[in-house]
């Protein structure tokens, strides 16, 4: 039903722009149904929050902003369909996706058609073949693992570093950054260990890392294996820290752990209700004002950012030629998002990035420690 | 020392928890010659039932005996129930079909409960209360013992004494080795056959959800499809002591327990499943019928 609803509007606004030309399209491609429906519906509903703000005011370079949205469930297939089906609608620029998967397999569509893309994605390959019309609104997972190689050489000043992620791309890539820029930091790293993820006994690695006297286990996997993972390692005696990256941040995590979930340390973007900007406070209370809910995750404000970003260019620009609009963001310097100042490099990356480290209190809260 | 101690600990733990399932596969094998593969899903069930009466009657904050004895009683009660329910639906109506149909019969059975969990309980983990059990530990020179790994090994020795002894000094565990022996023979001599079938499905559904039970409390997550993973290593365990050996099982759960335990902690915790079956393969060259597998005369 909502698919076909998405189709029949995605037609409607197509029939639209047929007969007025004073519109600008504006595309989302989210995952509104399937696993990561939440996420999707969110990053909708604020991308179309943010147009609303827009035409209230008379839309950008006196147009009105028409959203148009296209569901790929998160799958790369379906990617593919939306990104012609965005690119037949003559969207100037489109927001997403939520994955980095179904992000890639659009990315070269647009590139073709010269649509603006920006998406959360935080795979690094996304920004591998340098296209002009892309641009990361988030960060990729080789600036978290400076940043977590920073936090637990320079600031805790661990001595003895045992790193663990599961076998999967994104955990095994991530630990091996953090690995790598330990490294660089002249790090001590004692161990590299890998789990299988969902086989639930860890007792075992641990009681053989218990054995090397770590300071701190870092775990750069998904929050069903680290909340088992932290459970066993206070249940066993280690006294070190635990340290996780973003993929712990759930509460599920809390659950798992229970009561030995307290002091634990996660690194991860700031989560929306931290953001301590103005704007932001701004945003989340018209998002909640609008549709009665907060928003999903810090991610639909990442996406946002990215939208504000472009019609920020255009009004600067005063231009709706995609190029100028791709070479002026590739010099944006600090322009004030949501989610912190958004800057981009040449190859479509966002800098400057900004993580925030929140240790678990004993009422099992967040308490952020930088 | 102190670390192979350790590591011992963690296996033993596992390993009991293994060789309660296995008991479940090797009692159906003696009396039936069928691999009950729904027994690994059964068990996991075992474990969302007993969060569900867990959750529903005692709320998630309740910590008492009272309400942990509840807890194994009626679960144990709901499971007995359906592996009965399994047997009749299942593998009565298949007693006579070829051995193929049975087993095949049994892969379907695993997967209808693999999936009535899913549909019941959603895809997601389900987490047990934390207080549950007692989150008590004793350390003895280096070495971690906590409260439940103790319930695990003291409840699972008890079982396995109570159900050895059942087997082999009461008068229904004797028409039950009968049976085992020989199903024709047994009902000349007056023992009903179905009668016995039901109470091996009962008392091995029983071992099984003492472990699926310990399972959530041990590990706290459950998802609906682990049950393959420890239906496996449970059938492998009982292999390896001798299918249709009850002490087999049981020794064949520690084994390989330990076995894992040590694997994961001295080589790497991805090897773990690769030697334990290169172990079930050396095991099977050297002796077929398992560790303590009777020797049977080939009949003529």
């Amino acid at each position: 039903m909502k698919n076909t609803m998405v189709k029949f509007g995605s037609l409607v606004a197509l029939a639209s722009t047929l007969v007025a030309s004073d519109v600008i399209n504006i595309g989302v491609q989210a995952p509104i149904t399937g696993k990561y429906a939440n996420e999707g519906q969110s990053i909708d509903n604020g991308v179309k929050l943010i147009v609303d703000q827009y035409n209230k005011n008379g839309g950008v370079l006196g147009k009105k902003i028409k959203v148009i949205s296209c569901d790929d469930e998160g799958k790369a297939q379906k990617a593919a369909i939306c990104a012609r089906k965005l690119v037949n609608a003559k969207v100037l620029a489109v927001i997403g996706s939520y994955t980095s998967g179904a992000t890639e397999a659009a990315q070269t569509t647009y590139y073709r058609s010269k649509v603006l893309q920006t998406s959360d994605g935080t795979s690094d390959s996304l920004t591998k073949h340098k296209y002009w019309t892309f641009f990361r609104n988030s960060f990729q997972n080789s600036a978290q693992a400076e940043f977590t190689a920073n936090y637990l050489v320079n600031d805790r000043k661990f001595k003895r570093i045992a790193l663990l992620s599961d076998y999967s791309s994104y955990s095994t890539g991530l630990t091996n950054n953090v690995e790598k820029a330990v490294k660089a930091l002249k790090g001590n790293v004692i161990y590299r260990g890998k789990i299988k993820s969902g086989s639930q006994n860890f007792t075992s690695i641990l009681t053989k890392i218990k054995s090397m006297n770590p300071d701190v286990i870092y775990y750069g996997g998904y929050y069903m294996d680290g909340g088992l993972l932290r459970a066993q390692q206070v249940q066993l005696g280690i006294k070190c820290a635990f340290v996780g990256g973003d993929s712990i941040d759930n509460p599920d995590f809390l659950k798992l752990a229970g009561k030995s979930s307290v002091g634990t340390i996660m690194i991860n973007f700031p989560t929306p209700e931290f953001l301590p900007y103005d704007i932001a406070k701004n945003y989340l209370k018209d998002y909640k004002a609008k549709y009665g809910m907060n928003v999903a995750s810090i991610w639909t404000l990442m996406n946002v950012d990215g939208l504000r970003a472009i019609l920020y260019a255009m009004e600067q620009i005063k231009s709706d030629d995609t190029k100028k609009i791709s070479d002026y963001l590739h010099t944006l310097k600090d322009y004030k998002g949501i989610t912190g100042p958004v800057s981009f490099r040449e190859d479509g990356e966002r800098v400057n990035t900004k993580f925030n480290v929140y240790e678990i209190q004993k009422d099992l809260s967040y308490k952020i420690m930088n | 020392m102190e670390i192979f101690l350790q590591q011992f600990v963690n296996g033993l733990t596992v390993g009991s928890l293994y060789a309660l399932v296995a008991l479940g596969y090797t009692m159906v094998y003696g009396v039936m010659k069928l691999i009950n593969f729904a027994h690994g899903d059964l068990v996991v069930f075992s474990a969302f039932v007993g969060l569900s009466i867990y959750t529903s009657i005692f709320g998630v904050d309740a910590t008492s005996l009272v309400a942990v004895v509840c807890v194994f009683v009626f679960t144990s009660l709901i499971i007995a129930f359906t592996g009965v329910l399994i047997e009749r639906l299942a593998y009565r109506p298949l007693r006579s079909a070829p051995r193929l149909s049975a087993v095949v019969s049994a892969l379907g059975a695993g997967l209808v409960i693999q999936n009535s969990i899913m549909l019941l309980w959603g895809p997601n983990m389900k987490i047990f209360p934390s207080e549950l059990f007692s989150q008590a530990q004793w350390n003895i020179g280096g070495v971690v013992f906590t409260f439940t790994q103790l319930m695990i090994l003291a409840l699972s020795s008890v079982l396995m004494v109570a159900l050895y002894i059942f087997i082999n000094k009461t008068k229904v565990g004797t028409a039950i080795r009968a049976v085992a022996l020989d199903q024709d023979a047994a009902k000349l001599m007056g023992i009903n056959v179905n009668q016995i079938i039901l109470i091996i499905f009962v008392i091995g559904s029983i071992l099984g959800a003492v472990a699926g039970l310990f399972l959530g409390i041990y590990y706290r997550g459950v998802t609906f499809s682990m049950g393959w993973m420890y239906g496996l290593n449970a059938f492998i365990a009982a292999i390896i002591g001798g299918i249709g050996s009850i002490p087999g099982a049981m020794l064949g759960g520690l084994l390989l327990g330990l076995f894992n335990a040590m694997i994961s902690g001295y080589i790497s915790s991805a090897w773990a499943e690769t030697f334990t079956f290169t172990l079930l393969i050396v095991i099977l060259i050297f002796r077929p019928r398992g560790i303590l597998g009777e020797v049977t005369a080939e009949k003529v």
